[in-house]
């Protein structure tokens, strides 16, 4: 992301969702500069989630 | 997942992904994924219940993300949506909630049959404020600088260069535009038996 020009970008959490044991659901946020500078001044949207919301998540095949 | 693909595969891969969808489009979430889908999956992602009470059954049923985009931050009002990958389009018609008659938001899929269950998903809610068009995420059929947001739902990781559709996700942004994207991330290798088939594209 950072690659392509986005800022403020990178992964911000896991969603707790899980398709297979190698895989598993993330969020991923950025922002696109405005004329070309950082925005430093403005607060980040993105809430970044230090723990993964576990609680009522199921494996693929349990209730 | 192997990052050399050769122009066979490449076909390949692009036309099981399209396959797959094109049951989902017409049997439903149940024809294909191991994983939580429709209601149940809307609740462990913990979308909002006021915005989704009035959906239809058959949208909610029709839900398989695998996280929820808007928890990385609100959409606001006369904002501009592009939604990559809308599938049954259940994201795109949650974000039409989210920015009211003033905004705008397209929904975007490379399976025909998934906007054609997009648009009849759309019929009942009577949103005007609502597109679906057919499209790949590496060639957006947009204008530069043209969306405040653009959202996806387990899709980037079905893109076959993801280099490119993320360029074209920044190119399509306004200045100051957000990327809320959702997707499924390897946490572990394959194992050598399975590492670098096609078949994992699509299975």
């Amino acid at each position: 992301m950072l690659k392509v020009g986005f800022h403020r970008a990178g992964l911000a959490g896991y969603t707790g969702f899980k398709s297979s044991a190698y895989t598993e659901g993330a969020l991923f946020y950025g922002e696109k500069l405005v004329d070309a500078k950082a925005r430093e001044s403005i607060e980040a949207q993105a809430k970044i989630l230090v723990e993964p919301k576990k609680e009522g998540f199921c494996e693929p095949g349990s209730t | 997942m192997k990052q050399n693909l050769t122009e066979q595969e490449r076909v390949t891969i692009r036309e099981g992904i399209r396959e797959k969808y094109s049951r989902v489009a017409a049997s439903g979430t149940a024809c294909c994924f191991q994983y939580f889908t429709g209601e149940v999956g809307i609740r462990q992602q913990q979308y909002p219940p006021e915005l989704i009470r009035d959906f239809p059954q058959p949208i909610v049923d029709s839900f398989c993300g695998v996280g929820n985009p808007f928890n990385l931050g609100p959409l606001y009002t006369g904002e501009a949506v592009l939604a990559i990958g809308c599938g049954n389009g259940f994201d795109t018609l949650v974000a039409a909630k989210m920015v009211g008659p003033q905004g705008r938001v397209v929904g975007l899929d490379m399976t025909l049959e998934m906007i054609h269950q997009a648009r009849a998903n759309l019929a009942p809610l009577g949103l005007e404020n609502v597109t679906f068009q057919e499209g790949e995420a590496e060639a957006l059929p947009f204008p530069d600088n043209e969306f405040d947001v653009v959202i996806s739902n387990g899709v980037f990781n079905l893109t076959l260069d993801k280099e490119k559709a993320l360029r074209e996700a920044h190119r399509v942004l306004k200045a100051g535009g957000r990327l809320m994207l959702a997707d499924m991330v390897l946490v572990q290798d394959l194992p050598p038996e399975t590492a670098g088939k096609a078949e994992n594209w699509y299975q």
